[in-house]
């Protein structure tokens, strides 16, 4: 036995324990990525571009709406089913009201059902992508732009979805940003939204 | 020698306080990490009890409050585990028995050792403490079992108990990682001349392998303890969803260290019950490698079969499928070690001493537990009886059947090496047959009462559970008798003071303590034996 030998052993082994604690603290940004490149646990998908293939399918989109306790607001779908090609954009909404007497800022965590439907379930625009502020008793109707990518029509393990179902939870925040849309802000973005040529 | 060293001659040992309160000795610090696996392991066991007593009938008998109740579990539950099975097997056998069956002096790091063990009492008086304090509205203490899952444990336990809990678990956590690094140094560079790696006794790979999973799991732990920390009191969001987080990474993070837990708690067993196997069946143990690899792999194997333990959170069917294969792969060097042990007794020549009678009781009733284990691999029966009673007999029949008679086991068979005295056989014969019966009588009946779909965690049951939860009640009083009559064989030993040999269990025990005086010198191996 050797001091130095010794020493090795317990230098490499203290690189271990900090490794392995810091890759406990990086899983969260890891896991945050995972979730989003593999749409692991639900995660839908962000598309840049509208999908500009239709594949004559059907597939059933339910909407589900839930809400934390800790923020007093009402929030449902308009519409709870609609039925979509796969391939066809899409647009849907939800209808939000603050039934509070204080302004408040909500944010909506989201995913799908059936779990592996997620990489194929891509929203262009979403009213999940910002917080949102909504004053005393204001009721607002929020936009979701879908598609779902006509990719999935090309893997027969995926043959069995006839039903996707999209689920939304939204939180209060205690701390909003400067990025939460107000009412201007909604209206304009609603415009956008409508102004723009998609094969639906 | 003695005066080039710094140290007296073998068998000068310092005063009491600086004996016991300040050892850099391997066999005493070997020794106050038995007294204290044992002290916590009463804790733990009257926690248990109370619970059994609670179960023993339908309604509220001993517990006003459910709180409570599930506190008990969860105190338990973290006792157990961190304080009776950990620092017995690892660091009570393991401190007294790595360096002297691999020809060392001492441990590589003696002040580190003591600075580990230290940590235990420490860590002790804060899980203790978080029982007297706030947990929630509902009552005292932190009630939300011992896998800590948040929200119940962030915004469901808004008191400080359960940062009490954090603080105990870190330094057990770090006690642990310390005592890992101390032996992964000692069995890689201070085994005798002679003594290659593929020579070393099981017990040391046991707890090689142990080392290197504590090293690499406690650390994930430690990170998943401290996020929950700072969600708790900064307000930082890693498992709060309403602020980008997700409570089941922390299920991921949790069982990532959890998995590889049970083996860091069985690995240590099977070094010890081999040596026992072979010693009293005076056969070399049969295939020595393979029991030495079979051990690295189910290290291995056992870092990447984690969610398991969580079917039923919502994961895809190809994730089910890759985890339940995986886990249903360790089957394999399990069954390697089984079949081993049952192969070196065959054409031995047997003797049913005591140490013999906890070993094969323990082969018996892990399999009981592996076979119960290979059950809840499956994703689809899992998703049926998770969180029920079926769980709960799986897992004590693995660990309070498993480790724990491994721990007796060993605990009898080197007696008389630690303490310098012989055992009543009467008496821990008595020990062994009541511990036998209690603790099978109290989980067997467990598996029925989960395949009839009784939840874990719950202080009352419907009516229909009643038969087998009195059954498992009566068997739990058999198993604190028995527990009774563990304490007074120790005793009885230190009072009448028969004198153990060398090798009182002659010919057979061959690994290098058995060269030593019962019990040996102070210092040993001042001169380093040779090992051809």
């Amino acid at each position: 036995m050797s001091i130095g030998a010794n020493k090795r052993v317990v230098m490499i082994s203290t690189a271990v324990v900090i490794g392995m604690m810091g890759l406990g603290f990086a899983s969260k940004p890891l896991y945050d990525t995972f979730c989003r490149v593999t749409g692991y646990g639900g995660t839908t998908q962000v598309a840049d571009t509208a999908s500009d293939t239709v594949i004559d399918r059907d597939i059933i989109v339910r909407f589900d709406s839930n809400i934390n306790p800790d923020l007093k607001w009402s929030f449902k779908p308009v519409e709870s089913t609609m039925t979509v090609k796969l391939g066809q954009n899409a647009l849907a909404f939800y209808t939000a009201k603050n039934i509070s007497d204080a302004p408040l800022v909500g944010t909506a965590s989201y995913n799908v059902a059936p779990i592996k439907a997620a990489p194929f379930f891509s929203k262009l625009e979403c009213f999940c992508f910002t917080e949102q502020r909504l004053e005393p008793g204001e009721e607002v109707k929020m936009p979701v732009l879908f598609f779902v990518d006509p990719e999935m029509a090309n893997d027969d393990r995926y043959d069995d979805i006839k039903t996707i179902t999209l689920s939304y939870t939204f939180h209060k925040v205690e701390a909003p940003t400067a990025a939460a849309l107000t009412t201007e802000d909604r209206t304009k973005k609603l415009e956008e939204i409508t102004a723009l040529e998609l094969t639906q | 020698m003695a005066g080039a060293t710094g140290y007296g001659a073998h068998g000068d040992a310092p005063s009491f306080f600086k004996r016991w309160f300040a050892s850099c000795n391997h066999k005493d610090i070997g020794t106050l990490y038995l007294i204290f696996g044992i002290l916590s392991g009463l804790i733990g066991g009257y926690l248990s009890f109370m619970m059994r007593l609670e179960l023993g009938e339908p309604g509220f008998q001993y517990f006003a409050n459910p709180h409570t109740f599930n506190m008990y579990v969860s105190m338990h539950g973290l006792l157990m585990i961190f304080f009776l099975v950990m620092p017995s097997l690892i660091g009570g056998f393991g401190n007294w028995f790595v360096p002297l069956m691999i020809g060392a002096p001492d441990m590589a790091f003696p002040r580190m050792n003591n600075f580990s063990f230290w940590l235990l009492p420490t860590a002790l008086f804060f899980l203790l403490l978080s029982m007297f304090v706030p947990g929630n509205p509902s009552g005292d203490g932190f009630a939300g079992s011992w896998v800590m899952y948040p929200p119940l444990s962030t915004s469901g336990h808004s008191g400080p108990a359960f940062d009490f809990v954090i603080i105990g678990l870190l330094a057990a956590g770090f006690s642990s990682i310390f005592g890992a690094i101390n032996f992964i140094t000692t069995i890689l560079n201070m085994r005798a001349p002679g003594m290659t790696m593929h020579k070393m006794p099981l017990f040391a790979w046991g707890v090689l392998v142990t080392a290197f999973l504590l090293l690499l799991a406690l650390p994930v732990l430690a990170a998943a303890l401290f996020m929950l920390m700072t969600d708790r009191s900064i307000g930082t969001g890693f498992f709060d969803a309403a602020k980008g987080g997700d409570p089941v990474m922390f299920q991921h993070l949790f069982w990532f260290f959890g998995h590889p837990e049970v083996y860091i708690m069985i690995l240590p067993a099977f070094g010890i019950v081999s040596h026992i196997i072979s010693t009293f069946s005076r056969k070399p143990i049969f295939g020595y490698l393979g029991m030495a690899y079979a051990m690295v792999s189910i290290g291995v194997v056992g870092f990447v079969v984690w969610a398991h333990h969580m079917f039923t959170v919502g994961m895809d069917v190809d994730l089910k499928a890759y985890f339940l294969g995986a886990t249903l792969v360790i089957a394999v060097p399990t069954g390697i070690k089984i079949f081993s042990w049952l192969a070196t007794m065959w054409g031995g020549s047997i003797r049913f001493s005591l140490p013999m009678q906890w070993a094969l009781a323990f082969i018996f009733l892990f399999v009981v537990g592996g076979v119960t284990g290979v059950y809840l691999a499956n994703a689809g029966l899992d998703t049926a009886v998770h969180d029920t009673y079926f769980v709960v007999a799986h897992f004590h029949y693995v660990l309070s059947m498993g480790a724990v008679f491994g721990l007796f086991a060993g605990f009898t068979y080197w007696f008389g090496k630690m303490s310098g005295y012989l055992y009543n056989k009467w008496l821990a014969g008595l020990h062994f047959w009541l511990f036998f019966i209690g603790v099978n009588l109290v989980f067997f009946p467990q598996h029925f009462l989960g395949m009839q779909g009784m939840p874990r965690r719950y202080v009352d049951y419907p009516e229909a559970y009643t038969l087998w939860n009195q059954v498992s009640t009566f068997g739990a009083m058999i198993t604190m008798l028995g527990v009774l009559v563990f304490l007074i064989w120790v005793i009885e030993a230190f009072i009448v003071k028969r004198k153990a040999g060398d090798n009182y269990w002659g010919e057979g025990a061959n690994t290098l303590e058995w060269t030593l005086p019962s019990p040996p010198r102070y210092h040993e191996f001042n001169t380093l034996p040779r090992i051809k």
